[in-house]
């Protein structure tokens, strides 16, 4: 890896839910699939052979259908699921070996967690909610307060700290999921479906608060999410599961442009292209003299579309921060918009 | 001739079992013969191999008075060690309950309406239950049953108190560990099946008659039942998502316990203390029998003198006594329930 070490990295991660997971372990490893385990063993293959890097400051988006294990794999960084064997390394240091009063630590000052039912304390208000991770950490009350009234404001709830979780709509409740997280102030949130219970509006909010949030505050997310628009919006890094291990991961653009298999093409078939791919990720190196205009890295193709007018003919010239990176022909975009699809050619 | 001599002479033991000629005082039977006049019996009268009947065909096995004698003897053998564990963990009972017994009986009638009124209404905030509990209690000075219903109301409360204490913490172990649970479940089971008769009987033995703990034990025994039971379900049902988030954030043991379990499991808890104070009150009528005051002993006067207006006075004292707790404890319940899933 280039980039400097990772923030959490994952290395041979295998979870198998069972009375003696360890002694089937070995079959895994020698390959035995989910449902062979299942039928032998009467052991479920939670995850296999997980090998995923989550850099500091980025948001790292684990996507895949319902049982694919994205679950499991989110409450294995803060352990309130144990492995059954591998390596989860936070900052260095190997999770698993932790003790338990080591990693009540860790949980209070290295990673807070969102839930998909906001998981709130009914009997208390937003603020005493939001203030939960300092209370737990013995602050005292003021920090508590001020902590959380600041962190409320920013999530756009100031005004509501009186209020009782059951007075909320759903977005709201999330809201103040959110900030109990980021008043923890930890280095590390971690997002269970965070945005799946919300309805489509509320989520397209919720998901611009999070990036409006992360421009600012450079944490490192781990976003769980079965939505690929979702995965697509937010990623930095995307890590797709199926069946417990790990299919493709790497910058969104690039999964979305060469997808690795049949499984995947199917999942990004259905997006909206012009929309999501980046004009950066399609862009050949500087060839031509003249263009048609000059176009931002970071647009996506569907403002260049509207630019030139459906013209295929011209080429445009790719900027970022004032300096020429390359240039882009039309007729690329218009490749790039059709999905590759191994699988409806060979039918 | 007894009926199964031929058994004992079929396995050879004659010989063991003449060895000793029973001494043992004869039955009525025994001597409905000796005198000549037995009834001859029809062919089909067979008796069971009890062991009365056994012992007639061999005198060394004992006969079943003997069985009951032994278990007295035996229970009677182990009381004074029993007693002397159990009188000083139970004398803090008697005490709790001859001190409220003493307040609510002798401190003037208007103190203890005032104190009572103003703890329901710290406890339910509600008018219209204040109004009922004023009525109930003018109504038992009114037809002076004053006295005897504070003494029902002091024991219960009392009965309560040590119930929630016990009971409470039982049931939080319980709910955490399932081997508990099972031991402690058929526990449960006998003391609220068992008829309140039965478990009078060795309380009798082992406390002195007279003394209070006698009856605060056995209605604090059939009482408990419902707070355990509560609790220990109520902090099962608790929602796993807002336990894994205590987990999430680093919560140790105590604090989960303290900040989501408990305070989410409040209404069922709530609720086993309701049926407890309504156990406890249907226990210190049956408790009269064993010394406890209160509405109880005009009931049992009622029924022992057949003097039908007592009883039914004080029967009429207990339902609007019953009527009081329950509604006032239920009244609590739902505040509690308000206030946590509060909607302005």
């Amino acid at each position: 890896m280039l980039e400097n070490t990772p923030k959490v990295k994952l290395r041979g991660l295998f979870k198998i839910f069972g009375a003696d997971d360890k002694s089937v372990l070995p079959h895994v490893q020698d390959g035995m699939g989910k449902e062979e385990l299942l039928e032998k063993h009467k052991h479920v293959l939670g995850l296999q052979a997980i090998d995923v890097d989550m850099q500091a400051g980025e948001i790292t988006v684990v996507m895949g259908l319902s049982g694919s294990g994205k679950s499991t794999l989110i409450r294995h960084l803060n352990r309130l699921i144990e492995p059954t064997a591998g390596e989860i390394v936070v900052d260095g240091e190997d999770v698993t070996q932790l003790s338990q009063a080591d990693l009540r630590t860790l949980r209070q000052e290295k990673m807070s967690m969102v839930f998909q039912k906001f998981a709130l304390l009914p009997h208390r208000t937003v603020q005493q909610n939001a203030a939960m991770s300092l209370e737990v950490r013995g602050m005292d009350k003021e920090t508590q307060d001020t902590e959380a009234r600041k962190w409320l404001e920013r999530v756009g709830l100031g005004g509501y700290e009186d209020h009782y979780p059951s007075q909320l709509s759903g977005g709201m409740q999330q809201r103040v999921g959110i900030a109990r997280a980021l008043t923890a102030n930890t280095d590390i949130m971690l997002m269970d479906e965070a945005f799946s219970a919300l309805d489509p509006l509320i989520r397209t909010d919720m998901q611009d608060l999070l990036l409006e949030l992360q421009l600012e505050l450079k944490k490192t997310i781990i976003f769980i999410t079965h939505d690929l628009d979702e995965a697509l919006k937010l990623a930095d890094h995307l890590v797709i599961l199926k069946d417990g291990a790990v299919v493709q991961q790497g910058e969104p653009q690039g999964i979305l442009l060469n997808p690795a298999d049949p499984y995947i093409e199917d999942f990004v078939s259905d997006i909206n292209r012009a929309r999501v791919l980046r004009i950066r990720s399609i862009t050949n190196p500087l060839k031509s003299k003249k263009f048609a205009g000059d176009v931002e890295a970071d647009d996506n193709l569907e403002s260049l579309i509207a630019l030139s007018e459906g013209d295929t003919a011209l080429t445009y010239r790719v900027m970022s921060d004032g300096e020429p990176i390359g240039e882009l022909n039309m007729r690329d975009l218009v490749k790039a918009l059709v999905p590759r699809i191994s699988s409806t050619q060979a039918a | 001739m007894a009926t199964y001599d031929w058994f004992f002479n079929a396995l050879g033991l004659r010989d063991w079992c003449d060895a000793s000629t029973s001494e043992a005082p004869m039955s009525m039977a025994d001597l409905l013969a000796e005198t000549g006049n037995a009834v001859e019996e029809p062919f089909y009268a067979i008796p069971f191999p009890s062991l009365d009947a056994l012992n007639e065909a061999c005198g060394q096995i004992t006969q079943t008075r003997d069985v009951v004698k032994g278990l007295e003897e035996g229970f009677l053998a182990i009381r004074p060690a029993l007693r002397t564990i159990l009188d000083p963990i139970t004398q803090p009972l008697s005490w709790m309950l001859d001190g409220t017994l003493y307040l609510f009986t002798q401190a003037p009638w208007f103190l203890i309406m005032a104190m009572l009124l103003l703890v329901t209404w710290y406890a339910t905030r509600s008018v219209s239950v204040m109004l009922f509990n004023a009525f109930c209690l003018s109504f038992f000075a009114f037809v002076d049953h004053f006295e005897p219903a504070m003494e029902t109301l002091a024991v219960i409360l009392v009965c309560m108190v040590i119930s929630a204490i016990f009971g409470i913490p039982i049931g939080i172990a319980m709910s955490k560990s399932n081997r508990l649970q099972r031991m402690v479940i058929p526990v449960l089971d006998l003391l609220q099946t068992l008829p309140t008769f039965v478990y009078l009987i060795p309380l009798i033995f082992l406390f002195p008659i007279g003394e209070s703990r006698l009856y605060g034990i056995a209605i604090t025994l059939y009482a408990i039942v419902p707070i355990i039971r509560l609790t220990d379900l109520g902090i099962r049902l608790v929602d796993q998502d807002v336990i894994e988030a205590g987990n999430a954030f680093g919560m140790n043991a105590r604090q989960k316990l303290s900040k989501v379990e408990l305070p989410l499991a409040l209404p069922n808890i709530m609720a086993g203390l309701n049926q407890t104070i309504m156990m406890s009150l249907a226990m210190v009528v049956i408790a009269s029998m064993v010394t406890a005051p209160g509405l109880g002993v005009l009931v049992l006067r009622g029924i022992r003198n057949l003097e039908l207006g007592v009883g039914l006075m004080a029967g009429i004292c207990i339902v609007l006594l019953a009527v009081m707790l329950d509604r006032t404890s239920k009244a609590a319940l739902s505040r509690i329930d308000r206030a946590k899933s509060k909607t302005s």
